[in-house]
């Protein structure tokens, strides 16, 4: 009925050790840091940080955008599943709705320390500005965040806990609540091809508006690209589906062999690496149309100086080209490679270019920006340093990711009981 | 009978989803985005149609005559005072630049109240807004502090409250008094004309420009009468005689289409528009 769970176990001599535990306690320990520094941040204020009025947005919000793009898989499958009716990659979408998941709740972790007023954070709910992209973007992640926990549950409760256990006959209550998460489950997965279309379009407008939201700060040179939405979609399919083959590998290949065939996660590979080839092509047209066709001389001024100064040049070329290409043609050819060793170190690259696009978005707009002085304006570059109450946040929610997902791969079997559906 | 299978029948088939169910979605989908952008663009259309200055009602504006400016930031100094703000919040800058002959000059930089304001465009709660005389105001109670204003303000306009606010102004009493409230920390700050010297001006029956009480603290602190303030609806008004008077005038970054309502007499050596290609 269960899934067989291989742990992996360490050898130390003669002794094999279950690291699991240790790990834990490791993750718990930077949570509790995590949570010191929060506290910091939300006693003294955004004061701590290493944000200007120059450069207001930094660490948080790079890694915000980076959490909702990698787990941008969910979507993806929900379609690929639901909607085109590709039952075999099935399994491979419980896991994709799981990254999605835990991408989406830590992004709103992490945005909810970079508001100035954390206590408003309901505002955008109840005072409606549908002309601005962040309020649309704000809606429909928390939108995207009730699919995504109604599509969640189904998976949850195919634990055994929810079928058998010594808790349910000396707690009532407790198989009570396990009975109701079933039948709330059970129906909620009747409605899972309704919830697909809802993510898709919850998913393409926020992935899009993402890109357009520095796209319309005509301002800043390298925020003006026209292509921007276009990109900010399909960088997260290639490096959400990057992450899900990564995962995907660890979970079903290392821990649960047999529950997926390899072919599934080679189709995976494959459909990352397409998209990941047809992006890049995509942004090399979009470099040459802001670079070479810009009208404007602001912009012209700016993209010079970011070529000049900013890390933007090397991280561009070598980090979101020439890598991503590399990656993303051997990703492709998944299955004459037939290596998970090699195709899982492959499939960083994605994931890494896709980091890479928010931070470059991110600082590159910021850091140089033109003055407004009318004769002889220059590009002013200001710096950014991330403070240790930063740090202890980003520790915070990738400790909480890392929790969640370990407990994840531990326990959930990827399979229910009546395996027809 | 036959129309009530007919329906049944086209029910059943919705219900087996397929892909054309889902083009049809797909389409009604993006049909739906098309509609919400309609009341969008009639409204950035009546926004274009009554332009700078050519709404109904009071319409304010600045002039700054670069010629006139000695730098000596008491513009900046009046308004730290009555808002009561450290010396490293600033709503009002004073910086030195060059022409492009190489000479020095000074600008000072309040907020533009743009008619097309990125600013009133990116707030997610709309805390940021224009007031029908042309005024962008901030509701600091509403504000969350995401600070996407800032990234979308081409001027630098606006200030984040990083801090709790401070006891007194380093600039107060010499320069004025607090005259508006204490925002709380973490909400975005910005200049605001001196809306409640003006609101409450009206009130008592003052003209704003000509009466000081009425007019923004930076205009009357002005030791050279470099900013003039005022009425652009009104022909009578000091600003508009001005504008009528000078021979050329700029804003700020004119190229965005952000239509600022601050105006600028450049430098004599300078008397083109370098917006305007001439």
């Amino acid at each position: 009925m269960q899934t067989d769970i291989h742990i992996p176990r360490f050898r130390f001599g003669k002794k094999t050790v279950d690291i699991f535990p240790y790990w834990i306690g490791l993750l718990a320990l930077g949570i509790l840091f995590g949570l010191y520094g929060a506290f910091v941040v939300l006693r003294d204020g955004l004061d701590v940080t290493g944000l200007t009025n120059k450069v207001p947005w930094g660490l948080w919000v790079v890694m915000d955008l980076a959490s909702i793009s990698l787990g941008g898989s969910a979507f993806v499958f929900g379609v690929i599943v639901y909607l085109m009716k590709l039952k075999r990659f099935e399994i491979v979408a419980k896991l994709a709705v799981l990254l999605g998941f835990l991408g989406y709740t830590a992004a709103g972790m992490v945005i909810w320390f970079d508001l100035g007023q954390p206590l408003r954070f309901w505002h955008p709910m109840v005072f409606w500005q549908p002309h601005s992209l962040l309020w649309e973007i704000t809606m429909c992640v928390i939108l995207y965040l009730g699919v995504l926990s109604a599509e969640i549950l189904p998976v949850v409760v195919e634990h055994s806990f929810f079928y058998e256990h010594p808790l349910h006959k000396r707690y009532p209550i407790i198989k009570k609540l396990v009975e109701l998460a079933k039948k709330l489950a059970h129906w909620l997965h009747k409605l899972v091809p309704i919830l697909a279309v809802v993510g898709l379009t919850l998913s393409l407008l926020h992935q899009a508006s993402l890109g357009a939201y520095y796209s319309v700060l005509n301002g800043r040179g390298v925020w003006f690209n026209q292509s921007a939405p276009v990109q900010f979609v399909f960088s997260a399919m290639s490096g959400g589906i990057a992450f899900l083959f990564f995962t995907g590998v660890i979970m079903f290949r290392v821990m649960r062999p047999g529950l997926v065939k390899d072919e599934i996660l080679y189709d995976v590979a494959r459909l990352s690496g397409g998209i990941t080839l047809l992006l890049t092509y995509l942004r090399l047209w979009d470099w040459a149309v802001t670079y070479y066709y810009s009208f404007d001389v602001n912009i012209t001024l700016q993209t010079e100086a970011l070529n000049a100064v900013a890390p933007y040049s090397s991280t561009f070329w070598i980090g979101q080209i020439l890598l991503p290409i590399i990656a993303g043609a051997a990703m492709f050819s998944a299955k004459s490679i037939k290596s998970f060793r090699y195709l899982m170190v492959f499939s960083l690259f994605p994931m890494a270019a896709t980091v890479l696009t928010r931070w470059n978005y991110n600082f590159a707009g910021l850091i140089a920006m033109p003055t407004y002085d009318p004769y002889t304006p220059i590009i002013r570059v200001s710096s950014y340093t991330p403070t240790w109450p930063e740090f202890a946040v980003a520790t915070l929610v990738v400790s909480y990711w890392l929790m969640a997902f370990s407990f994840a791969a531990r326990y959930l079997p990827f399979k229910g009981p009546d395996a027809a559906h | 009978m036959t129309e009530h299978d007919n329906k049944t029948t086209s029910q059943e088939e919705e219900n087996k989803t397929s892909r054309r169910d889902f083009l049809k979605l797909a389409g009604a989908m993006v049909g739906a985005a098309a509609l919400t952008q309609l009341p969008m663009a009639k409204k950035m259309s009546a926004a274009r149609a009554s332009g700078g200055g050519e709404g109904t009602g009071h319409q304010w504006g600045m002039l700054i005559d670069i010629n006139l400016c000695i730098g000596c930031q008491y513009c900046t100094f009046a308004c730290n005072a009555i808002n009561n703000l450290a010396d490293d919040m600033r709503y009002c800058v004073v910086t030195t630049e060059t022409t492009r002959s190489g000479e020095e000059f000074f600008l000072s930089r309040p907020c533009m109240h743009c008619d097309e304001a990125p600013c009133v465009q990116a707030c997610p709660v709309a805390a940021t807004r224009k007031r029908p005389d042309g005024i962008v105001e901030m509701d600091y109670d509403r504000c969350i502090g995401c600070r996407y204003c800032m990234v979308a303000c081409p001027y630098d306009a606006r200030v984040f409250n990083w801090k709790e606010p401070i006891e007194l102004s380093p600039q107060s009493p010499t320069f004025g008094y607090q005259e508006v409230p204490n925002r709380p920390r973490g909400v975005v700050e910005k200049c605001t004309f001196c809306s409640h010297r003006i609101d409450a001006g009206l009130e008592r029956g003052l003209v704003p420009g000509v009466d000081h009480q009425a007019t923004p603290a930076c205009v009357v602190a002005c030791p050279t009468n470099a900013r003039i303030f005022g009425d652009m609806n009104d022909a009578t008004s000091p600003i508009s005689k001005a504008l009528a008077e000078a021979t050329v005038t700029l804003r700020l970054r004119e190229e965005l289409s952000t239509e600022p309502r601050v105006y600028y007499i450049p430098p004599e050596s300078h008397t083109d528009n370098p917006f305007q290609g001439n």
